[in-house]
């Protein structure tokens, strides 16, 4: 990393240099600040200050009208003990961050590697693997509904053609819901930023180590095998992480197809808490619910960070 | 390459240049066939959505589809526009585009260039506080925001909505930037400096001008994330005349679904609708949007 204080401190007058140095610092604090200054006021005014903000709401009893009234633990206890939707939600929101985001990261790393063949067209098929992820949400929850319908969607059609008489009725479907999602969200994000990433870490790989490979006889199979993929580790870990995260948040799709159903078989954490703070305003328990998850997708974070030590292979190390 | 330089002993049995040859063409046959699965995987519904909007209802609802309709109906276009006010939500959208897309392209840069360039006291920690913002769910944030906003009077206003995005604009694009900026040849500051330019031109005329690849990056980004935004403008928009297209549309589909007659058609077609700008942005701007994420250096 080059810095200004790597260069600077060098020029130091050997009679006065602490004076220039302190003068290039205060130079340094004032312009940095003034630059991040944007970024400080937000962060503070519309990030710090509200998620200190909610950890005092979610002991209260609060809903917006009234002012805080102090509870203590109370909404907490509720959450555990007495919140019928809450461990349901958990469960349902773990199932589909666990399953979405394994696939969805392995197929973009599948489209990527296919991409970076140096085939003829290749950008044709970029642009369409890319396309999906463009479909504005509400857009493609209208789509989706419609293509996976139960008497007229195009998939059942084709199901029953095909001769399976009675092909599940997907978002009709507790069972079905759920897996329905999953791949709304496949189609909506394999061939998306996920996959342009892999794409930048494929073109970071050595050319080298390749022809290294090919020497020692390697085919291109087991080139893929033993070159590529320990050196898109890294990449394959940050797609996880970052994966999971919006994963475990999930809203949109689950709102938009159908509102959490049926029979709160889609019902994500993102909803119980949008319900509790934007429905019912009751703003001490939705704060709670919310910090509650904060610290689950937190601990899920180090936890995959300590994970990846066994796993991730830093190229030239770290 | 590797037939001019003496082979090692290890090397397997010799292959003749025909069997390489041959191998290459089945491995570039099915990586062509694998393309082209995955290629029509992604494609049909969205060409089904296109499909579906230019045909009756009844057709839609009938046992035996039609990929194509017999007349395309071209005036369910114009229906939507008539059964909904989607054209001033659309502009409703444009409105807030257009505030936030400049501020999250002056701040970020602004921003990312403070981190990138000025070693200031706790900018590394700070900077590492900013990555970390990342990590937390919006939820533990939004509803005191709303509380906030609330109290502030600003609810069914575009404040909630745009102040975000003169404050730095998200800490990713500024991750982006920054990356960039690094990779800007210090010297060119120096240069600047020595012929007396002060921080902010060095930013605005040496640094920004090398900067687009990456602006172009965060600019389509930008414009996508606004444009598709759902959660934000659903909670503190609560009139029609404010709804964004995002909103107008759900607001469709829910209408749609009680209606007396099946409005299939017309869904499709709205949907169409508030897809086409975001695929014609992204056509015309796609040669920068990948090389900006590539060039960007998005070392992890």
């Amino acid at each position: 990393m080059t810095t200004m204080t790597g260069r600077t401190t060098a020029k130091t007058d050997p009679a006065t240099g602490k004076r220039v140095h302190s003068r290039i610092q205060r130079r340094n604090n004032l312009y940095g600040f003034i630059f991040i200054s944007p970024w400080l006021i937000g962060f503070i005014g519309l990030w710090l200050g509200p998620a200190i903000a909610a950890l005092y709401f979610s002991f209260t009893n609060y809903n917006v009208l009234n002012s805080p009234k102090w509870i203590g633990l109370g909404n907490y206890v509720e959450m555990f003990t007495r919140d019928d939707l809450f461990w349901t939600s958990i469960q349902r929101t773990l199932y589909y961050a666990g399953v979405s985001v394994p696939l969805g990261v392995l197929g973009s790393m599948i489209l990527a590697i296919l991409l970076n063949a140096s085939l003829r067209g290749v950008t044709v098929f970029r642009t369409l693997f890319f396309m999906p992820s463009l479909v504005p949400v509400v857009a493609a929850a209208i789509l989706w509904v419609w293509l996976l319908n139960t008497d007229w969607g195009i998939l059942n059609q084709a199901l029953r053609h095909l001769g399976w008489k009675h092909p599940p009725s997907w978002f009709g479907n507790r069972k079905w819901a759920i897996p329905s999602l999953i791949m709304m969200n496949l189609w909506g994000s394999v061939g998306g930023t996920r996959m342009i990433i892999f794409l930048a870490g494929l073109q970071g790989i050595p050319e080298e180590l390749y022809d290294a490979a090919a020497i020692d006889g390697a085919g291109r199979w087991q080139r893929t095998l033993h070159v590529t993929l320990p050196l898109l580790t890294p990449t394959i870990f940050f797609n996880l992480v970052l994966g999971i995260i919006g994963a475990l948040q999930a809203f949109d799709a689950a709102f938009l197809t159908v509102e959490g159903g049926p029979g709160f078989a889609t019902w994500f954490f993102g909803l119980h808490i949008w319900k509790h703070a934007f429905q019912y305003f009751n703003v001490g328990y939705g704060a709670a619910l919310a910090w509650f998850f904060a610290l689950v997708i937190i601990l899920i974070t180090v936890l995959q960070q300590r994970l990846s030590e066994k796993w991730v292979f830093y190229y030239g190390g770290r | 390459m590797t037939n001019t330089i003496s082979l090692p002993q290890s090397l397997p049995r010799q292959v003749s240049p025909e069997v390489i040859r041959r191998r290459r063409l089945v491995g570039k046959i099915i990586s062509y066939i694998l393309l082209t699965i995955f290629g029509l995987i992604f494609a049909f519904p969205l060409f089904w959505t296109v499909s579906s909007s230019l045909q009756t209802w009844q057709e839609l609802r009938s046992y035996t589809p039609h990929l194509l309709p017999a007349v395309p109906q071209w005036h369910n276009y114009p229906t939507v526009f008539e059964e909904i006010p989607f054209a001033r939500f659309m502009l409703n959208t444009m409105l807030i585009i257009a505030v936030t897309l400049p501020g999250e392209i002056i701040t970020a840069t602004m921003v990312a260039y403070g981190f990138g360039r000025y070693p200031f006291k706790g900018r590394n920690t700070l900077f590492l506080i900013m990555l970390g913002t990342m990590m937390i769910p919006s939820q533990v944030t939004l509803i005191p925001q709303y509380v906030l906003f609330f109290r502030l009077k600003l609810i069914n206003t575009y404040v909630p909505l745009t102040i975000g995005a003169w404050l730095g604009g998200g800490a990713f694009n500024i991750f982006l930037l920054r990356q960039f900026i690094m990779s800007i040849p210090l010297e060119l500051d120096e240069a600047a400096i020595i012929d007396g330019a002060g921080p902010f031109r060095i930013l605005a005329q040496v640094i920004a001008p090398l900067m687009k690849p990456a602006l172009t990056t965060v600019g389509i980004l930008s414009f996508l994330s606004h444009w598709n935004d759902f959660f934000g403008p659903f909670i503190y928009l609560n009139q029609m005349k404010l709804f964004t297209a995002a909103v107008g549309l759900r607001f469709f589909k829910v209408e749609a679904q009680m209606g007396q007659q099946p409005r299939d058609h017309l869904l499709a077609a709205a949907a169409a609708i508030m897809t086409f700008p975001v695929l014609l942005v992204f056509i015309v701007a796609q040669r920068y949007f990948v090389s900006g994420i590539i060039l960007s250096g998005l070392k992890l």
